[in-house]
């Protein structure tokens, strides 16, 4: 029961961390909390299940097609909501305030194309093989779910600390300004990132919409206040801290459910922020100074 | 008169007040530059205290509302003191999760009664019709009909509570909290330079930001005969803040011109209604891209005054 627990959170805490390595990526690069990235992993989720549906394709595809989708949507929401802000000195609230807007628009928009209801995967989609390891039961959809958001992190750590493009990044991260005296084209870089935190989000949307076999256009808002409590709670911009942060509190979703208060589980992820902004303000892995730290 | 007076139109103009002390909760909070995404959350836990008070323990009215404004100011200062210590969006985030895990307890407990809500609360409107029948005005003052006068009398105690809550703003702008507030605002680090204990007044903006929503939550479920927890979800923060985005935060009137106006437009334009919300949205955007300080803002003021005072003399 317990190891079976322990994986099921697991399964759904992947699913977190790669929520939350979008958030952490924007924030770390723009310094900035890009409300709208709920609502892009919900139109990432229901790309993929149109794919899926309509043009019957594997579900591979479809994720592939799901991240492509939602890195337009991010260049789309950078040239318009986040760039006109950069160019002239705003408040730090601009920003968020902005993306809220972003994250009203697009909800409400997929209540408009998609309707309220919920959708499922065709039953075919993906096969429900079930693999007995010991007492446990993993299912298939798990261990795609497992294998894409590990590998996906590992992929965007070794990517960011060894690649030129990595590296202009985590300059980027540093210091806008710095940046772009080194000779870094850094409106390129924040597109850039914005795309793969989007992308990353989009396959997130897939993945989860997978798991839970519903899609639905308020999933964006839930998941998405789930993505910004790991947020907090790893240490903002910390890639590290959302990894971790992300599986703990899929873990302790899923003990909350396993153990009494199912009903409560939605009140885990903030109940945990409050924590641990009493406890330890900077969040799990994060440091002390501002900007210290990043990545 | 009657064209003036007819219910639709009092309905209006009484939500178009209660969300402009909505509008004025949203504003305390951004006076010190801090972003509360919690007022809903708020405006829930004095809705909810209220109406239990009233319905379950029979308390009166006016003893029910003010109680509830409290109980939201005191959670806000537990939940403010960690957040605030913070800088920036830690306390947009924490009062937004905040508000997310309200909406779960009250889904969740006995006496809130879970997804159905409370309904048969007793509406202001109603009570003061009674009061005017136990006066002797059973069929309303000067030839206005009873739900007339009760409607007008509600209207005029929401218009009361905000102009008082305007004239406490002003006043407390040209106060030392006020100038304190200002400070913070400019500047954080310059006003802690200077002596100012930034946490006690982000911590005493916040309290009264929730002080305000709670006492407008108390109020809608007086006026609304039911509430539900989906009456103070995510959407009615951002409508909350949508008022401020819009009219300005600079003043004490922009958030209210901005509710003013975010109130009456649905209402003209009912065709677009369902897009409602998309509008907000891309308003949202627009309005940080090419006006963040909103309609009203301390310059527009300045150069309206200069334009009349000038048309005056000539």
């Amino acid at each position: 029961m317990f190891w079976q627990q322990l994986v099921n959170g697991l399964t759904l805490g992947s699913t977190y961390s790669l929520v939350a390595l979008g958030y952490t990526l924007i924030m770390g690069v723009l310094n900035i909390i890009n409300m709208a990235h709920g609502e892009i992993f919900m139109f990432g989720a229901f790309v993929g299940l149109l794919l899926v549906t309509y043009l019957k394709v594997n579900i591979f595809v479809a994720m592939a097609g799901a991240m492509v989708a939602c890195a337009l949507l991010g260049i789309l929401m950078e040239m318009l909501a986040l760039r006109p802000l950069r160019r002239r000195a705003v408040s730090d609230l601009a920003p968020l305030i902005s993306t809220i807007g972003v994250s009203i628009f697009l909800e409400n928009l997929a209540l408009k194309i998609f309707g309220p209801q919920s959708q499922t995967f065709p039953s075919g989609a993906l096969s429900g093989v079930q693999i007995q390891l010991g007492s446990i039961q993993i299912s298939l959809v798990q261990i795609i779910i497992l294998g894409i958001s590990f590998g996906l992190m590992f992929v965007l750590r070794f990517w960011l600390s060894k690649t030129r493009v990595g590296k202009a990044i985590r300059t980027t991260a540093e210091s806008i300004d710095t940046a772009n005296l080194l000779g870094i084209n850094t409106n390129k870089i924040i597109l850039l990132t914005v795309a793969l935190a989007s992308g990353l989000g989009g396959i997130a949307g897939v993945l989860v919409g997978l798991s839970i076999n519903a899609v639905e256009p308020t999933m964006g808002l839930s998941m998405g206040l789930k993505g910004l409590a790991v947020l907090i709670f790893g240490g903002m911009g910390n890639i590290t801290g959302a990894m971790v942060g992300g599986l703990i509190l899929g873990i302790a979703e899923v003990f909350t459910v396993a153990y009494g208060a199912s009903s409560y589980r939605d009140a885990v992820a903030f109940g945990m922020i409050i924590l641990i902004l009493f406890i330890r303000p900077q969040g799990l892995f994060g440091s002390s100074t501002r900007k210290g730290g990043r990545f | 008169m009657d064209v003036i007076l007819n219910q639709y139109y009092l309905q209006i103009a009484i939500f178009v007040l209660l969300n402009a002390i909505l509008g004025v909760s949203i504003y305390l909070t951004l006076a010190t530059g801090q972003l509360s995404l919690g007022n809903a959350g708020f405006m829930s836990i004095g809705a909810y205290t209220c109406a239990i008070l009233t319905v379950k323990a029979g308390l009166p009215i006016y003893l029910g509302i003010p109680i509830g404004g409290i109980a939201a100011s005191f959670i806000s200062i537990i939940i403010g003191f960690p957040a605030l210590r913070l800088t920036g969006i830690y306390l947009a985030i924490a009062t937004l999760g905040f508000g997310e895990v309200v909406r779960v307890i009250v889904l969740n407990l006995k006496v809130t009664n879970g997804a159905l809500g409370i309904s048969g609360i007793p509406t202001l409107g109603a009570k003061i019709g009674k009061a005017l029948s136990a006066l002797g005005f059973p069929h309303g003052v000067g030839g206005l009909t009873a739900q007339q006068t009760s409607n007008l009398m509600v209207l005029v105690v929401l218009l009361l509570c905000l102009s008082f809550l305007i004239f406490f703003c002003t006043r407390l702008n040209r106060s030392r909290v006020g100038r304190a507030f200002a400070a913070i605002k400019a500047d954080e680090s310059a006003a802690e330079a200077m002596g100012i204990n930034t946490t006690y007044y982000k911590l005493l903006a916040f309290a009264l930001g929730a002080l305000i929503a709670g006492i407008a939550g108390g109020l809608s479920a007086h006026l609304t005969f039911f509430i539900g927890p989906k009456d103070f979800a995510y959407n009615r923060t951002v409508e909350i803040l949508t008022f401020a985005v819009l009219g300005g935060s600079d003043l004490i009137i922009g958030p209210i011109v901005g509710a003013l106006l975010l109130t009456l437009l649905p209402e003209l334009l009912r065709s677009a209604s369902e897009y409602r919300l998309m509008i907000y949205g891309a308003l949202m955007v627009a309005m940080m891209a090419f006006r963040p300080q909103g309609l009203i803002s301390e310059e527009t003021v300045r150069f309206w005054k200069r334009k009349l005072g000038r048309g005056m003399k000539q």
